[in-house]
């Protein structure tokens, strides 16, 4: 067993609409929640969920326009509020229904959105 | 019922010498590859501030004109970066840290100013200098010479009249300083 | 139902850890909901990707904390080397694992010592503090620094270990087994320890896959994920098992990473016996390039790496987002689980036992 899995680079791209459905398969499937991290582009922020099962990891890229609202997936995965609330509160990137919302308060911040200031 | 299982550990020790060294009256003994501080051999270094480029928390600093060296001790994070890229081997990790101070000390050495060197016959290639090294874009560049000015080692020679650029790739260190100092931004490494 | 009062527990607190803040709201003596909040070193170093060149970088990363730092070192150079198609040597592999399991040794033995110092056993924490400094000094003879190693860079490891040097780590280590021994016995088996340690925070197999734990705390549970398993480093060449225990209580996370401790001794005696000769580092040259995602097992859990280059076309020295995700942060939410029913004078305990590193989970 000396396959380099970690070579496998499984990504995805979905739109934010097909985010939770995915999710939801996931986590009928066996999926466990890795990561989510969100970064800066030029038609807002792209988000990347990876999920692993057997040591492989599988990740989404969701495409988010500035301000567009993003369904939460706490729902599925409680873990996940960790993520969603760096994300709030350093890009400002805003979720519907998360289960345990600190509504800015995280991380207290000098200035609000320090990664994705607003011009 | 396992009662006291520490005793036999307690019991050992009493009778052995402590771990621990009456440091600063004893002094510690370094090994040979412990990263304390910077040394630099002020014979060897040729100011072209790669080093100082490289720095991680920008602790150096090279100042061509006065001729100084310079390095903020306390920004340094020891991690050695700098003596690896320096072209001459002049600078080295030693082992001592640097004392414990109140005040953040800089350590400014002097660099014996050295007659340039001559520059070499150029090979007979043009402007293109092959894949590695120095490259100039021949149409952007006017041939203001300022390049060869700033070179550290003499390594490019520019004739205006007859339009030529040529870069000596034995000498060239590629610091970058000719990269940063052209005016039309036609050189790249 | 008795009168409910919230307690704030940290940032600072003399029997806290480490800075993170707990809301504990109790009912008599008893926990019945707590609400983490973190925050208070948080720092934005993978901002600082902007301003340091993919060389450079490794010295930010490697520092975002003292006790993992060989781990993040580790997987900045493996992510930055899988997007920019970089093959290393074996040598190179092999020592990286080598320092690496070193490390996990270190971390397991200061944890050792913080859980004896938050149930009061001071001596114990002392003791266990001393045979690390044995492991210090192999870092620092081999590496140049204690804690802070500086020796992974993309493209391999800086400096070279000869022969006499390994036989001789090889050596010190099978040495401070038997001392290392004594001291786990009195984990596992003195009843003043076990009182304060048994069937204190449960944690069920099912919650565990639940909340998503990982490393130590989902394999005491019964989980048996262990990164090692992706094929990173050379742990499936030199072979090892993962330790896995059933309880899921605070003694059977002690008994996993007292376990680990022996096994990654045995690890790094297998790596010195079969460490090919060789160069140490590839010259790596040019733009970033690429993007990729890889995982290590560090001493607390799975730590996920993503390095992302610009878009093609516009690469530069420069990465575009650089991503950790330490294991701690993914913890926190089983902690707050485990925190829920359990006695006021058993916080330190549960806090402790997720092995919190919370200047990794900040960043």
């Amino acid at each position: 067993m000396s396959e380099k899995k970690y070579a496998i680079q499984d990504i995805q791209n979905i739109a934010a609409s097909e985010l939770l459905e995915r999710v939801r398969k996931l986590k009928e499937d066996g999926y466990r929640l890795a990561q989510a991290c969100a970064m800066n582009r030029e038609y807002g922020q792209d988000l990347l969920y990876s999920f692993d099962k057997d040591h492989i990891l599988l990740n989404l890229k969701v495409k988010v326009n500035e301000g567009e609202e993003v369904e939460s997936i706490t729902g599925e995965y409680w873990p996940a509020f960790i993520y969603e609330n760096e994300m709030h509160d350093l890009f400002g990137i805003k979720f519907l229904h998360n289960a345990l919302d600190y509504n800015g308060n995280f991380f207290v911040t000098a200035e609000p959105t320090p990664w994705n200031p607003k011009k | 019922m396992a009662v006291f299982k520490m005793a036999k550990v307690v019991l050992n020790r009493l009778f052995q010498k402590p771990a621990t060294l009456m440091y600063p009256v004893v002094p510690r003994e370094w090994t040979e590859r412990t990263r304390g501080h910077i040394d630099i051999d002020v014979d060897q270094c040729i100011k072209c501030g790669i080093c100082a480029r490289k720095c991680p928390t920008n602790a150096i600093t090279v100042d061509r004109d006065a001729s100084t060296w310079e390095i903020q001790r306390m920004q340094c994070i020891q991690c050695g970066c700098c003596a690896e890229v320096c072209p001459k081997k002049c600078l080295s990790m030693a082992p001592e840290y640097t004392t414990p101070n109140t005040i953040k000390v800089v350590d400014k050495f002097d660099i014996p100013v050295k007659e340039k060197p001559a520059p070499k016959a150029a090979p007979a290639d043009g402007a293109a200098s092959g894949e590695d090294g120095l490259k100039c874009n021949a149409e952007e560049c006017v041939y203001c010479g300022l390049c060869a000015k700033t070179c550290p080692v003499g390594a490019i020679t520019v004739d205006r009249g007859e339009k030529k650029w040529e870069v000596d790739k034995d000498a060239c260190v590629q610091c970058g300083a000719c990269v940063d100092k052209c005016p039309k931004k036609c050189l790249s490494l | 139902m008795g009168k409910r009062t919230i307690i704030p527990f940290g940032p600072q607190h003399p029997v806290l850890p480490e800075p993170v803040h707990l809301d504990l709201v109790i009912e008599d003596e008893k926990v019945v909901e707590a609400i983490p909040s973190i925050g208070f070193i948080h720092r934005g170093l993978e901002k600082l990707v902007e301003k340091k060149e993919y060389p450079e970088m490794v010295y930010v990363i490697e520092r975002i904390c003292g006790i993992c730092s060989f781990g993040h070192g580790w997987g900045y150079c493996a992510a930055a080397e899988g997007a920019m198609g970089v093959e290393i040597p074996d040598r190179a592999e092999f020592l990286r694992t080598i320092w690496h399991e070193l490390s996990r040794v270190h971390s397991h033995l200061l944890w050792l010592g913080l859980l004896a110092d938050g149930f009061g056993f001071e001596s114990l924490f002392n003791h266990c503090w001393r045979v690390r400094e044995t492991i210090l000094d192999i870092f620092e003879e081999t590496t140049g620094g204690r804690v802070i190693f500086s020796v992974c860079k993309v493209g391999g490891v800086r400096k070279d270990v000869d022969a006499d040097t390994l036989k001789r780590i090889a050596d010190t280590l099978e040495n401070i087994k038997a001392e290392i021994k004594t001291l786990c016995d009195v984990f596992l088996e003195d009843v003043s320890v076990k009182n304060r340690l048994v069937g204190v925070g449960y944690l069920s197999k099912q919650d565990a896959i639940d909340l998503c734990t990982v490393g130590p705390m989902a394999r005491a549970s019964g989980i048996n994920q262990d990164l090692r398993y992706n094929g990173h480093g050379k742990y499936l060449e030199v072979g090892f098992t993962p330790c896995v225990e059933e309880q899921g209580d605070c003694y059977a996370r002690c008994k996993v990473r007292i376990d680990e401790i022996f096994e990654s001794i045995g690890i790094i005696q297998r790596c010195i016996e079969a460490i090919p000769e060789g160069a140490i580092d590839v010259p790596v040259k040019g733009k970033f390039t690429g993007e990729f995602i890889t995982r290590m097992e560090q001493p607390r859990g799975e730590a996920v790496y993503y390095a992302k280059a610009f878009d093609p076309g516009k690469e530069t020295n420069y990465l575009e987002r650089m991503r950790v995700r330490t294991p701690t942060n993914m913890n926190i939410p089983a902690m707050v689980k485990t925190l829920q029913g359990c006695d006021l004078a058993d916080v330190p305990m549960l806090v402790l036992t997720i092995d919190p590193c919370i200047s990794c989970t900040e960043r």
